[in-house]
């Protein structure tokens, strides 16, 4: 029972709010081959679609996850309800997740497809990228009550990134690009934060 | 007054304080390591610049060269949108590209095969193969072409690569006709630097450069933000019912972004020129100058990117307008020429000259400078007098902007 209503606030929301984020993020991976070649690439090639065309779709399919519920009376509605705002937020993030990793093995498989070098690692590089992309947004719009807040947050570490470049230290966004993969975990890590963080201040401080 | 409180209620958002840290950062970061020193003669007359010199007894037999040995290979590496692209021929367009060399070398097919023994040959691991790459120099070049006939061809091969390729017309003098500098040309440069830039001009461009990268795309959220925030508040009927013409306070809206997103530049602008001035209190640079060029560079960027932002938002939503400037802004940066200075065209938005020498390629397309300057800065205010007729249409309810999720969403099945 509690598993069907489960799939029931996940269709729905599916239907009603992120599948236009979902159509977004397939046109992103869709359309990169167009512009951008995929055959034949090495490992450091292949790595530079991936890490800054494919991994913006991270930021469009975590940053919204808040976005149904901007409207105060839409969350006086939902404070109503019996299952927990932050239970519904944690089932989103769960969805989008795994749509991001569905697009993103599409490109991967595509690029090997057309004969480039990639791997396993090329594909969970751009993954962790993707994720802290998305966490970025979704911690700035969960904290910000804003999902154009969450947006700017992630497309300013996204740009912050290209001038910056390697003074990132361990937390920057392209190194598949210079052959290292070393900074891959410090992103999933503050990933991982970040995502904790914000439900942190959903349920204890804003007790939604 | 209205524009006052809409100032003030601006300099307070969040959107506005993370646009501010975003300038400051690129200002810090990229360019004021430029003001560490003063650029003196000695040190401008002992690097090493180049220059394209144009010359087509240079172009011509290297351009050849390089195309011989793309097609031995069968690889020509292009940036259609600024990415990598390795362009691999079919047949039938690798049989045009060797008619192309024939034409211009009179080598007929097979004694352009058998350059493949004569020259240096290396393997290249590309994918999952390990393919032959050849580096061949040294091709004759027909006494009897002319240039304009080369280039012509250079064009068509440029298209049958799909573009992006080194033999696009406009940039084989940049690709195959690179010189050093002599003495005398590094004098003049640092000359007209003095003289002509009066050394802040020419900082003038160099903190444009790296500021109009930021003021092309960041200025959208603060705009969409400002847009959104009525409906966000529910202030949305109340605001419609008042006596305020749409027209005054659309502009008035997009007067007040203009007005605030310019302070943090105006800021670093004053730092940065005062610190020119103190490096070259001896020099007597200008002080007006820094101002007039950034000011004319920069306000275009903000313009636009502002009256994209309410447009859209206006019609769509705040997503829809970061996405449209964000595909703007990565086409325009992407297509920036690899030279990073001079090519300036006439639709050009984000104008880049990275350098504080080589003024004279950013006067050869100074015209075309100046003409996309008024021609961005004339869109924006068309965009912003839509933005005023979106939002009369919706105030009388003949219009309620498409929305894609909640009531009246598009995607939301009728009852």
């Amino acid at each position: 029972m509690a598993l069907c209503s489960l799939a029931r606030v996940a269709y729905s929301d599916v239907k009603h709010n992120f599948i236009i984020h979902y159509l977004i993020a397939a046109a992103v991976v869709f359309t990169a081959p167009v512009f951008f070649s995929y055959a034949e690439l090495n490992e450091r090639q292949a790595a530079q679609p991936l890490e800054v065309i494919i991994s913006l779709i991270g930021c469009i399919l975590l940053t919204p996850i808040f976005m149904p519920e901007q409207n105060e009376s839409i969350r006086d509605v939902i404070r109503s309800k019996k299952t927990a705002y932050y239970f519904i937020c944690l089932i989103r993030l769960i969805l989008s997740f795994a749509v991001l990793a569905v697009l993103i093995g599409c490109s991967v498989l595509y690029m090997k497809h057309c004969d480039s070098k990639v791997t396993f690692r090329l594909f969970s590089g751009t993954l962790s990228s993707a994720v802290l992309l998305g966490a970025i947004g979704f911690f700035a719009a969960g904290v910000a009550d804003n999902v154009i807040i969450g947006y700017m947050a992630s497309l300013f570490y996204y740009m912050i990134n290209f001038t910056l470049k390697e003074k990132m230290g361990v937390f920057y966004l392209f190194s598949m690009m210079q052959g290292s993969f070393e900074e891959k975990k410090w992103l999933i890590m503050l990933s991982l934060v970040l995502i904790s963080i914000t439900f942190g201040y959903l349920k204890l401080i804003k007790k939604q | 007054m209205l524009f006052i409180k809409e100032c003030k209620k601006l300099l307070r958002s969040v959107t506005f304080i993370i646009y501010s840290v975003l300038v400051v950062l690129m200002f810090w970061t990229q360019y004021w390591d430029v003001l560490d020193a003063p650029l003196n003669e000695t040190a401008c007359m002992s690097c090493e610049e180049t220059k394209s010199s144009g010359d087509p007894e240079l172009i011509m037999p290297a351009a050849l060269d390089s195309l011989t040995s793309c097609y031995l290979s069968n690889s020509y590496i292009c940036y259609p949108y600024g990415f990598f692209k390795s362009v691999h021929l079919n047949s039938a367009n690798s049989r045009k590209i060797q008619k192309y060399i024939t034409e211009l070398s009179g080598l007929s097919s097979d004694e352009i095969e058998a350059l493949k023994d004569q020259n240096v040959k290396y393997y290249i691991s590309h994918g999952t193969t390990d393919y032959a790459e050849y580096n061949v120099e040294d091709v004759p070049l027909k006494t009897d072409v002319t240039y304009e006939r080369f280039v012509e061809i250079m064009g068509d091969v440029n298209d049958i690569l799909g573009g992006g390729s080194d033999y696009k017309p406009e940039a084989l003098a940049y690709n195959f006709s690179q010189v050093e500098m002599t003495e005398e040309e590094l004098k003049e440069q640092y000359n007209d630097f003095i003289e002509k830039d009066h050394i802040s001009i020419a900082y003038g461009r160099l903190f444009s450069d790296y500021l109009g990268i930021d003021l092309a795309f960041v200025p959208v959220f603060v705009a969409a933000a400002l847009i959104t925030a009525d409906r966000r508040g529910k202030m949305k009927e109340l605001v419609y019912s008042r006596k305020v013409s749409s027209f005054k306070l659309v502009f008035t809206r997009f007067a007040a972004l203009f007005a605030t997103m310019i302070i943090p530049v105006f800021l670093c602008a004053v730092l940065s020129a005062a610190k020119i001035m103190y490096m070259y209190s001896g020099s007597d640079p200008s002080f007006t100058g820094f101002f007039a060029v950034s000011g004319a560079w920069l306000m275009p960027n903000i313009a636009m990117t502002t009256a994209v932002g309410m447009l859209v938002s206006e019609i769509f939503s705040a997503g829809a307008a970061i996405l449209v400037q964000f595909i703007f802004w990565f086409g325009s940066l992407m297509m920036s020429d690899a030279a990073l200075y001079g090519n300036i065209g006439k639709f050009t938005f984000i104008c880049r000259h990275n350098r504080l020498m080589h003024r004279a390629d950013f006067m050869a397309n100074y015209d075309n400078f100046v003409f996309n300057r008024i021609f961005y800065l004339m869109l924006s205010l068309v965009m912003v007098l839509l933005t005023v007729f979106v939002y009369e249409m919706k105030r009388g309810g003949k219009f309620n902007g498409i929305v894609f999720f909640g009531k009246g969403g598009i995607f939301r099945r009728k009852a």
